[in-house]
């Protein structure tokens, strides 16, 4: 191991503080440590989980809605030991760093897109994930009866909200648009209610 | 440094995973290991809740910097990894990581040594903590590091193994065979 700022550059530990080496870090682990396979596989197979459950609900889409919720909820509950077992981060002490990993890093692991963060609230406890490119939506029109009820994509806010519970971030995660609706973009608010510090385990500082 | 035990304890303190690799091993009931899973949880509760004076004062006005330093683990090599063409679940050979990275406990329990081995304990930032007891007694920093790595490795795994299998259900005792299979691999190469 060498010593002195070099090995502390590229270390994980500090990669949160400058957005650069954060970037390079998750490309690093996006490219050369994670197993990759063909998107469209993971296209199809979420379509076909969706248009199934728009045929089992009767085309109740609130109860689509939901149903891909509860089914990102379980997701993210698992999903973030894998996340960080690849990648080892440190406790982000903000909202704002919080936001940064998830868009540079999660995001850029699994979905290989790196959303933006924008729309702050004052007091820096809301903000919006647009997403330029959506990797879920892709060949997909929605039907006329489904345009005005269903957000194709909430698995994510599920996986979000679970994933970040398990770091004892009490989060409310939600669509506000979706390109499929014929907005412009799609963007995901997340809302960060509470901080469980009850839960943060014994040792942590 | 050969690896006796592995335990894998939840964030509530039940254990729910336990190997012995050395067949000489005392033999402990399944019930004591329970009681000596409890037992750590509470015993690293308590650690951290303990602070020299000397930290309680200066640790407020540490640098970040020289806090992340202390705190980073260096990459040990390919601790465990058999060869570059093994499957290694959803993560790409040479190695799981190949980065330094940073503990997320910094002020619990990490490592217990006696005359007979040494235990070593590792916690993810979920509370998830892992256990692995070594047949030497170590007390260096190097042994602390090496024990560091290979238990995010073990996590590594268990992400892979453990929390993918839709049939397991978090917080209940780990019965999946892949992943005991893996496991024992990784031991055996150390």
């Amino acid at each position: 191991m060498s010593s002195g700022s070099g090995n502390v550059q590229n270390g994980p530990a500090v990669s949160t503080s400058s957005k650069k080496s954060l970037r390079v870090f998750s490309d690093d682990i996006w490219k050369n440590k994670t197993a990759k396979i063909n998107a469209e596989l993971f296209t199809l197979t979420y379509g076909s989980i969706v248009s199934q459950l728009c045929t089992d609900f009767q085309r109740d889409f609130n109860k689509v809605n939901d149903q891909l919720f509860a089914m990102g909820y379980n997701i993210g509950l698992r999903l973030i030991e894998d996340f960080l077992a690849r990648t080892a981060l440190p406790r982000c002490d903000t909202l704002v760093k919080t936001s940064e990993v998830i868009s540079k890093c999660a995001f850029k692991i699994f979905l290989n897109m790196t959303p933006q963060v924008s729309n702050w609230s004052n007091n820096k406890d809301v903000f919006s994930l647009i997403l330029d490119e959506n990797p879920l939506s892709d060949f997909v029109e929605l039907p006329m009866d489904a345009s005005k009820e269903l957000w194709y994509s909430n698995i994510l806010c599920g996986v979000l909200k679970g994933a970040m519970e398990m770091v004892q971030l009490d989060c409310d995660v939600w669509f506000v648009s979706d390109v499929l609706r014929g907005d412009q973009h799609s963007e995901i608010r997340v809302k960060l209610n509470r901080i469980l510090k009850d839960e943060i385990p014994a040792g942590e500082d | 440094m050969a690896i006796q035990t592995v335990l894998i304890i939840n964030k509530s303190g039940g254990l729910v995973y336990q190997r012995d690799f050395l067949a000489s091993s005392t033999k402990l009931s399944s019930n004591d290991y329970l009681i000596l899973a409890g037992t750590l949880q509470g015993v690293t509760a308590i650690a951290s809740q303990v602070t020299p004076k000397a930290l309680q004062i200066s640790g407020s006005n540490l640098s970040k910097a020289a806090n992340e330093t202390e705190y980073s683990i260096p990459y040990a090599g390919p601790l465990g990894v058999k060869d570059q063409k093994e499957d290694m679940g959803s993560f790409l050979p040479p190695d799981y990581f190949t980065d330094s990275f940073a503990s997320w406990s910094k002020s619990g329990l990490k490592h217990v040594t006696t005359d007979q081995f040494s235990l070593f304990l590792y916690q993810s930032m979920t509370g998830m903590k892992f256990v692995a007891i070594s047949t030497q007694s170590s007390t260096s920093n190097m042994a602390v590091s090496f024990a560091e790595n290979f238990l995010r490795k073990a996590y590594c795994l268990y992400a892979d193994f453990v929390m993918k299998n839709p049939f397991y259900e978090p917080e209940m005792p780990i019965r999946c065979e892949l992943f005991d299979k893996k496991l024992t691999e990784f031991v055996q190469h150390l």
